[in-house]
């Protein structure tokens, strides 16, 4: 057969098929070609470098350029082997068992064990190091080091989500030498097993890893070296890609990817995702402690508008829970729409046929929080409700408002489970227990979750706890963002993650094209 | 000139930087948050956030972070960032560097095109070319810089691609290439300048030729170039002289937007990011820096006077 335009389009046509359905295995269809160097733009300095400490995207990046856990995140969701290689648990998931491979090394080539693991959720652990990882591995106990290259997680409650818990951004694997003489040592120089190895760091502009010769997959990373420069102008990093400088900007801005949608060369990315930004109502604090306000707030909003103004199309409507098809375990919930009148009875019946008047405050940093308030400001105006916006600088929303405010903005990452997201803001022992929500019997749904491998008994569960969510409104979730980034086409095999902070760059190739690949 | 002056004034600047570190430390002191809540942001728990405070000395009492940071800096050492765990002192200092390079390439650009403008300007007073001048120095002033470069990314490296849109490059590393990326910076910041610096030279050259000692020397027969140049130039410069060092401390700290649109680490970026981030240690040393900076150039401003201008004594 020979290649014409349209066997051409078909066969792109099926290849594209295939990869709706497993975007994993598309990585897979081209030959990778070795060498080059992958310039990366990020959007912010990478302050931390320390792995079991960074707590933003760009620090995310370059800790999985350098370290390695023992699971990781696919595109889909899924836990993935990482340093380990199979896991298992007993019969009540209350005890994990992880196997490592064979003959690992850190970077200065010294050998990676099992006690460099326990080594390492001990310290993620310890509340005097203060990781972000610590509220988001899971209900670990105790973690003891069986062989040298078996390790084995005891937990306080069953938890089936521990291996992809686990592929959390700051449970990384660090050696245990370090713990314990200069765990500090970490926010300078870097002592890992990930695929690369630090070069150079200047935290405010540029950050140069390169190939680790000795990392356990030898196939892997394709390209040379990877550099990370930091443009805080949005724009300037798009301009940077037209112009070829650089290969791949990280997130990219609705409007910047309109702009890149049609250019030459340039390959716009788009994934749906469960990220948003939401309306947190204190729930203990008047007049929000009644679920009949909350409610009508829900039922003023017009969110097709929202998804219009907030994401400029780039997104989907929100039903006020956190989960939507981008989550396991997912089942839709009957969409809520904008029902003026009902709004109105609600508020009526609330004691309040007038409406009432409320200050919302919203933290500058970024700006599609102050924009939420506003379209939310003007919604809320049809049923006589008044809505004062307060934009504040980050710091002072951080250290004055957040969890502590009875009417706010927030704006989160999708989570790898949709057990993360609840556990992280609503339930009563949440990470951020925003809203002081506090509803017994969601908590048990969650809690009992937890001990279930079965899909369809999951996907149960987690409906009944959406339903609770969706009747109660501990907080307003109008509309999802997709994530979105570009790269330039020389660049393949990157696919945009939905969680926004993994980037799986050792799997990444520069075809000839790429101007690095020349030189 | 004495050199009990020159001693005095030393003194003064050091006088000025102890109180600058005492407001900057003041300051920061009453700003809500700070370095922990910063540093673990959305991950803050109550201990947590105690034990990074205890680790960051931020639990001691004011009076003994201050004296703890000043005995550091007597010494040299102007202690570790609290976000970056660097050394303070080494990070800021190649920051100036870059401030300072932008600082300088824009100034001579500037005094290349503004000098001559102005002079221009003065002496065809009225004709077209001195409208001309207002016109495009109203122009230049009226021009925010994150309009011009913004405009001048989007058509010199967007659309036409002679430049690279933003970016740094060390010129130690790569000279061509840094250079190319200092072009439109540059440019941007020398837009403000040459406007005011132009404006104010045609206006005080105008004064100048208009004084008796330059009809004198019409009347004494002199050329026009001389009495331009030797004359009148000579003492116009002097208010110049003061806008130029006051640009100094404009092309220091105010050209932040100019170093974020370009991604240029210099001094003015990590200033914001340090105050962005509570990172006490980094503002206070900053500030300290571009203060101390600002008072050289304008006591070396004040020096250049009585060298110009033998009339002036200082004492």
């Amino acid at each position: 057969m020979s290649l014409n335009r349209r066997t051409f389009l078909l066969s792109t046509a099926a290849v594209m098929a295939l990869n709706a359905y497993a975007p994993d295995i598309a990585l897979a269809q081209a030959a990778p070609e070795r060498g080059g160097t992958l310039r990366v733009a990020i959007d912010q300095a990478v302050s931390v470098l320390h792995p079991l400490l960074s707590r933003v995207n760009p620090e995310y990046l370059a800790a999985e350029l350098l370290y390695s856990g023992l699971t990781r995140l696919s595109v889909s969701m899924q836990a993935e082997p990482d340093l380990a290689t199979e896991w298992d648990a007993n019969e009540t998931l209350t005890e994990w068992t992880f196997k490592l491979r064979d003959n690992l090394k850190f970077h200065d080539g010294a050998a990676c064990t099992s006690a460099d693991v326990v080594a390492s959720f001990e310290a993620i652990l310890n509340p005097d190091f203060a990781s972000p990882a610590r509220n988001n591995v899971g209900p670990i106990e105790k973690i003891e080091a069986v062989d040298p290259l078996t390790v084995k997680f005891i937990l306080s409650t069953p938890y089936a989500d521990l291996p992809v818990a686990l592929a959390y951004n700051n449970a990384r694997i660090v050696p245990a030498s370090v713990i314990a003489n200069n765990f500090e040592s970490l926010r300078l120089e870097a002592n890992g097993t990930g695929p690369f190895k630090l070069v150079s760091y200047e935290p405010d502009r540029l950050v140069v890893v390169e190939r680790n010769p000795d990392y356990y997959d030898s196939a892997r990373p394709h390209v040379d070296r990877v550099e990370l420069r930091v443009f805080p102008d949005l724009g300037a990093q798009v301009s940077s890609l037209i112009a070829g400088d650089i290969d791949l900007v990280a997130t990219v801005e609705p409007n910047d990817f309109m702009r890149l949608e049609g250019e030459d060369g340039i390959d716009a990315l788009r994934a749906a995702s469960g990220q948003f930004c939401n309306v947190n109502f204190g729930t203990d604090i008047a007049p929000f402690n009644d679920a009949r306000v909350r409610r009508a707030l829900a039922l003023c909003i017009d969110r097709d508008a929202m998804v219009d103004f907030m994401t400029e199309g780039y997104g989907i409507k929100g039903n006020d829970t956190p989960l939507n098809e981008s989550y396991a375990f997912f089942k839709a919930l009957p969409q809520r729409e904008a029902n003026l009148e009902e709004a109105k009875r609600l508020l009526a019946e609330a004691g309040m046929p007038d409406g009432f008047e409320a200050e919302l405050i919203a933290s500058d940093r970024p700006a599609i929080r102050t924009q939420l308030a506003i379209a939310l400001r003007e919604m809320a105006k049809e049923i006589g409700v008044t809505i004062n916006v307060r934009t504040m600088p980050h710091a002072t929303y951080l250290d004055q408002v957040w969890t502590k405010g009875a009417f706010y903005i927030g704006f989160y990452n999708m989570q790898p489970t949709p057990d993360g997201i609840f556990k992280l803001l609503f339930t009563s022992d949440a990470a951020w227990n925003e809203t002081r929500w506090n509803n017994k019997q969601f908590d048990a749904l969650i809690e009992e979750a937890r001990g279930i491998l079965d899909a369809d008994k999951r996907t149960e569960i987690y409906t009944k706890a959406q339903e609770l969510m969706f009747e109660d409104v501990p907080s307003l979730i109008p509309a999802f963002f997709d994530v979105l980034g570009a790269k330039r086409a020389w660049m393949h095999d990157y696919a945009i993650h939905p969680r926004a902070s993994v980037f799986r760059l050792d799997f990444a190739w520069l075809d000839a094209n790429s101007p690095t690949r020349a030189s | 000139m004495s050199a009990s002056y020159i001693l005095k004034r030393v003194a003064l600047i050091f006088y000025t930087l102890l109180v600058v570190s005492l407001l900057v430390f003041g300051i920061t002191q009453v700003l809500p948050a700070d370095a922990a809540v910063m540093m673990l942001g959305e991950n803050a728990t109550a201990d947590a956030l105690e034990a990074l405070r205890n680790s960051m000395g931020l639990n001691d009492p004011v009076w003994l972070q201050y004296l703890r940071w000043i005995g550091g800096v007597l010494q040299g050492d102007f202690g570790t960032s609290l976000r970056t765990g660097q050394q303070v002192g080494p990070a800021l200092f190649s920051a100036l560097g870059t401030s300072l390079m932008l600082a300088v390439f824009s100034l001579a650009f500037m005094l290349v095109l503004a000098l001559p403008a102005g002079i221009l300007a003065a002496i065809r007073r009225g004709k077209l070319t001195d409208l001309l001048v207002s016109f495009l120095s109203y122009i230049g002033v009226a021009l925010p810089e994150f309009v011009t470069a913004t405009l001048a990314v989007l058509f010199i490296a967007d659309w036409w691609g002679i430049l690279p849109p933003a970016g740094y490059v060390p010129l130690s590393q790569d000279l061509a290439g840094g250079l190319r990326h200092l072009v439109l910076p540059v440019a941007v910041v020398s837009i403000i300048m040459i406007a005011h610096v132009s404006r104010m030279v045609r206006s005080e050259l105008v004064d100048v030729l208009h004084t008796d000692y330059i009809r004198a020397a019409h009347l004494k027969g002199l050329s026009r170039s001389r009495i331009l140049f030797r004359h009148g130039l000579r003492n116009a410069l002097l208010p110049t002289i003061t806008i130029v060092a006051l640009d100094v401390g404009y092309l220091l700290g105010g050209v932040i937007v100019v170093e974020e649109i370009f991604s240029i680490p210099g001094i003015g970026r990590a200033l914001m990011a340090a105050i962005q981030a509570r990172d006490l240690p980094v503002i206070q040393a900053g500030v300290l820096i571009m203060a101390a900076t600002y008072c050289i150039v304008n006591f070396a401003a004040d020096l250049m006077y009585a060298w110009l201008d033998k009339r002036i004594q200082y004492d």
